[in-house]
């Protein structure tokens, strides 16, 4: 059973980060590096290491997503 | 009957999990995403929960509790940003 949820949440890691290179739209490419970052925290809650979890949800999706976001609003308000 | 009920929302939450992704997949807009990146933060910390009770390791509902609090912030900055306020 934690098996075969393991093996979705891998592929569901796996579809988040080709949607986040394949995308041509660079919100919705962060907001899909985010969900990658989502999934792996999960993945590690199931492989019994839920402090990994909780920095990888801290870090990864909270904080890279946010950083990321105020980023590309600089940069394109540079660019403008 | 706890172990059906268990067994029942197992898959419910799977069910949840592959109708979010086939959204994330197919939607246009960058709206649709968000809310199925929101669905699933909801999935994963209903799922983590789930877990939590089945493995009987009380630790991971704190994983959920932080989860929960930072998904949130997540979305709410990425909805902030499209509004051009962040």
């Amino acid at each position: 059973m934690v098996q075969l949820l393991v093996l979705i949440l891998c592929g569901s890691i796996v579809i988040s980060a080709i949607l986040a290179v394949c995308l041509s739209d660079l919100v919705q490419a962060t907001v899909s590096a985010g969900l990658a970052s989502l999934f792996a925290a999960v993945c590690y809650v199931l492989l019994a290491a839920p402090d990994v979890a909780m920095t990888e949800a801290s870090i990864g999706s909270g904080l890279s997503t946010i950083i990321f976001l105020y980023a590309i609003r600089r940069t394109r308000a540079a660019g403008e | 009957m706890a172990s059906i009920l268990l067994l029942g929302a197992a898959a419910l939450v799977l069910l949840g999990v592959a109708f979010a992704v086939t959204r994330l997949v197919i939607g246009q807009t960058v709206i649709d995403r968000i809310a199925a990146v929101d669905m699933l933060t909801v999935t994963s910390i209903s799922m983590i929960a789930l877990y939590a009770h089945v493995s009987d390791r009380f630790i991971y509902l704190d994983v959920a509790l932080v989860y929960g609090v930072l998904s949130f912030l997540g979305v709410m900055a990425v909805a902030r940003y499209l509004e051009r306020g962040l």
